[in-house]
């Protein structure tokens, strides 16, 4: 395969757009067709063209330890990352089948607690969890549906197939990016889509905005107020905020617009106090209501709580939902699926040890070099090991730290990611990529055509996040056939 | 409407308004300093002066100085980058209630503005940098008054552009004032120049000859500037449009009395022996009186309810 006047190689790797003998996937032919035909100038004009449009359009994110420059500017590589439509059919429905499953199971932990009873989940795994919220017991959420919006992490292996790594149930982020990087490549590239049936990413807005009225206390009659809560103007997904409640056309609101009086919320507004329905709040589980969870929150609202548990507003998604996306509850999923639903896992979890498990952390001990341990409850990466990339002291540390608390730990293969073509310098590499899809979840359950793509920017790194210098592509979902 | 959405979007419309205001009189002042000989006593101070600061600057380099005072200094509350920065923050904090464009606009012109604002002090490229800021200004109060529905946020936008506005006319029509104590020579000589320059700085030389006198004369153009009710950038139409606004919104009673108040300032027709120490008086008042009604706003809107 060749793009411009260099040779474009995935050898060894499962690269999304082309495949081991070089030539272009059939979903992905005419894209590929479209960059081989240009020179590296012209590629780099057209980066630079995506580039000045973010800046232009705003588009930017924030890093924490940048002090008070609270902008860059959001990286988007040029070229797309195609999937087949048919393919991507399998998966959607492999997400709702999760997802669903998941509510179901956290309904019954702070219900009933059936399957703990069951014993297909150990009851101590619950108990021990810092993400298992006492206050939230015997709490009927509508629908039953406590996690309404999941971001779920998906990645190829060399295989070519598609895992799901992790579940973000608590607040996951990602999806104005989604929706910008298709604004961006259309107005840069607006002669491909002639020629490609890419399925629209831009009816979320109105999905999130039905799903967050679906879920309206019942008392609240045909036309809810809905809000989302933000932390504020610091917080890394500010941008993200203001972008969905304007596009939902609802109130952006801070803790400090919002009261409980009586279990009933209200904002406070130029008229005086209006009643709100539901909240889409962007802050975590703790900080939410200072009377219940960390008494230092400033972000909180006193009584939220109260006026949840009483039925007067809904919290999307509900306090408690994280119990779910504990990565040793991740290794349960298969079980959970089969329990509730009597169904086999559509999408394969990645291979996971549970160190809680004495066979498991023997092999894990034996071999520890070959694989990515990783801590219970962190996210982000943090306290992680890559078993082959690191040293021999470092996997000592490890063994020791896997004895000292072995429910803490959960160890997994080392997965070699997919590619995609990437513009390097003025030249198209293959760098390692994953995808997070959203799924939505109230009276009914929706997913994204696609989701966001993150990018690897640096030669062979795993390492996706934008806080890190990764990237990231538009994600096509292409009709079959094109 | 929430009542901290409701202050940002107030601050939008003052700073919007500001900078553009600001980069108008720098603009026109520039043009009219280019006119008059020094005899005519009339410097880059009194330019500083309008935005009622006062603070020396370094006499060697003065326009320098002043100039980067006044246009890119991102510390100078004076300053035209301040504005507008100050405007882009806002309207990022209100981008749920505001045009998508307007954000992307305004985000252009704060990169514009960091940018080519410094080269503006030193002259050359001042006219067409300052011409650029006063066209954006102009684009995103566009977007504005042709996409947005005349609901609250609408309203808060209008208000606190138009006490800006009043705001700023008044400023300049007291440092104009002091043109009617100047010597009779030169009046005669530049009079005609002075007072074109103070109707340009606030775009309104066009208005003032297609409706007023043929005679651009000082009492003239400050009558016009005070009291004419169809110029949008006199100070009467700006409290009239303020007026009408404040009708739209709740509890508004306290700021329609208030706005009263400040159309009663200066008594129209003007007296016929004003002078420029007595229009200087007046304007004193009126810009208290505007500072109360601001007051006003934020007591009824702003303040959180308990």
């Amino acid at each position: 395969m060749k793009f411009g006047p260099k040779t474009y190689s995935a050898t060894g790797l499962y690269d999304e757009l082309v495949d081991s003998n070089g030539n272009a996937r059939p979903h992905a032919r005419r894209l590929v067709d479209y960059f081989s035909g240009m020179e590296p100038g012209e590629l780099l004009d057209r980066q630079h063209a995506v580039d000045s449009t973010i800046v232009d359009m705003g588009i930017c994110f924030t890093i924490y330890s940048e002090g008070d420059n609270i902008d860059r500017a959001w990286p988007l590589d040029i070229i797309p990352r195609a999937m087949p439509g048919s393919e991507w059919d399998h998966v959607e429905s492999g997400l709702k089948q999760r997802l669903i499953a998941l509510n179901l199971f956290i309904d019954d932990l702070y219900n009933e607690r059936r399957i703990l009873k069951d014993k297909v989940v150990p009851a101590e795994l619950i108990d021990s969890s810092r993400n298992y919220l006492a206050p939230c017991r015997g709490a009927k959420p509508r629908h039953g549906v406590w996690a309404h919006i999941c971001g779920s992490d998906l990645v190829r292996d060399h295989d070519g197939v598609i895992y799901v790594l992790e579940d973000n149930l608590r607040v996951p982020s990602g999806v104005s990016y989604m929706l910008e990087n298709r604004n961006v490549i259309k107005r840069v590239f607006p002669s491909i889509f002639r020629n490609h049936r890419v399925r629209p990413v831009n009816e979320y807005p109105s999905a999130l905005n039905a799903m967050l009225r679906s879920i309206a206390p019942e008392s609240a009659g045909d036309n809810p107020e809905v809000v989302v809560l933000t932390p504020g103007v610091y917080n890394s997904a500010y941008f993200e905020h203001t972008y969905l409640a304007r596009t939902m056309g609802v109130e952006l609101v801070e803790g400090s617009d919002l009261l409980v009086d009586d279990d009933v919320v209200y904002m406070r507004t130029i008229d005086g106090l209006k009643r709100v329905d539901t909240i889409y709040r962007r802050i975590d589980d703790t900080f939410i209501d200072p009377e219940v969870f960390r008494p230092d929150s400033m972000l909180g609202i006193p009584g939220l709580m109260r006026a949840w548990r009483a039925g007067n507003v809904a919290l999307a998604n509900a306090p408690g939902s994280g119990v779910a996306d504990d990565k040793v509850i991740y290794s349960y999923v298969p079980d959970i699926i089969r329990y509730y639903m009597g169904e086999d896992e559509i999408i394969p979890n990645v291979p996971t040890w549970r160190c809680s498990d004495t066979k498991h952390l023997d092999h894990v001990l034996a071999n520890i070099a070959d694989l990515v341990v990783k801590p219970a409850n962190e996210s982000g990466g943090y306290g992680m090991l890559v078993g082959p990339h690191a040293s021999k002291a470092e996997h000592d540390k490890f063994r020791e730290l896997l004895r000292a608390d072995p429910r803490n730990y959960i160890a997994q293969p080392t997965l070699s990611l997919s590619t995609a073509p990437t513009l390097c310098d003025d030249m198209l590499e293959p760098r390692h990529l994953d995808l997070r899809p959203f799924i939505l979840q109230g009276s009914q359950i929706s997913v994204t055509a696609g989701g966001l793509t993150r990018v690897a920017m640096v030669k062979g790194s795993l390492v996706v996040n934008s806080s890190q210098g990764g990237g990231s592509k538009d994600t096509w979902i292409v009709e079959d056939g094109d | 409407m929430l009542s901290r959405a409701a202050e940002r979007i107030y601050w939008v419309g003052r700073y919007l308004e500001r900078a553009e205001n600001t980069a108008r009189i720098v603009q026109q002042y520039s043009q009219l300093l280019l006119d008059l000989p020094p005899e005519v006593g009339v410097g880059w101070h009194e330019l500083v002066e309008i935005f009622g600061v006062d603070r020396t600057f370094d006499a060697r380099d003065q326009e320098r100085a002043i100039l980067e005072f006044l246009l890119s200094d991102a510390d100078s509350g004076s300053s035209l980058l301040y504005s507008i920065n100050m405007a882009r923050e806002n309207i990022r904090n209100s981008r749920d209630l505001l045009p998508q464009e307007a954000w992307e606009n305004i985000n252009e012109l704060y990169q514009h503005a960091r940018r080519s604002l410094e080269r503006a002090a030193d002259g050359e490229s001042r006219f067409e940098v300052l011409s650029d800021c006063i066209g954006r200004c102009q684009q995103i109060n566009g977007i504005f008054s042709g996409t947005m529905s005349h609901t609250s946020p609408y309203h808060f936008l209008t208000l606190g552009q138009n006490l800006e506005r009043a705001d700023m006319t008044s400023r300049i029509i007291d440092v104009a004032a002091a043109y009617l104590q100047q010597n009779e020579r030169l009046v005669l000589r530049y009079g005609s120049t002075l007072w074109t320059n103070v109707l340009k700085s606030v775009s309104g030389f066009q208005m003032y000859r297609q409706y007023c006198q043929p005679q651009v004369e000082g009492i003239a153009v400050i009558s016009f500037l005070l009291h004419d009710r169809q110029f949008p950038r006199a100070v009467s139409a700006c409290v009239e449009t303020a007026k009408q606004t404040a009708t739209a919104l709740p509890k508004c009673e306290p700021l329609i009395r208030s706005l009263s108040g400040v159309a009663e300032t200066v008594p129209s027709p003007l007296p016929g022996d004003l002078d420029g120490a007595a229009v200087s008086d007046f304007m004193d008042v009126l810009q208290k009186r505007l500072g109360d009604s601001h007051v006003v706003v934020v007591d009824s809107w702003f303040l959180p309810a308990a």
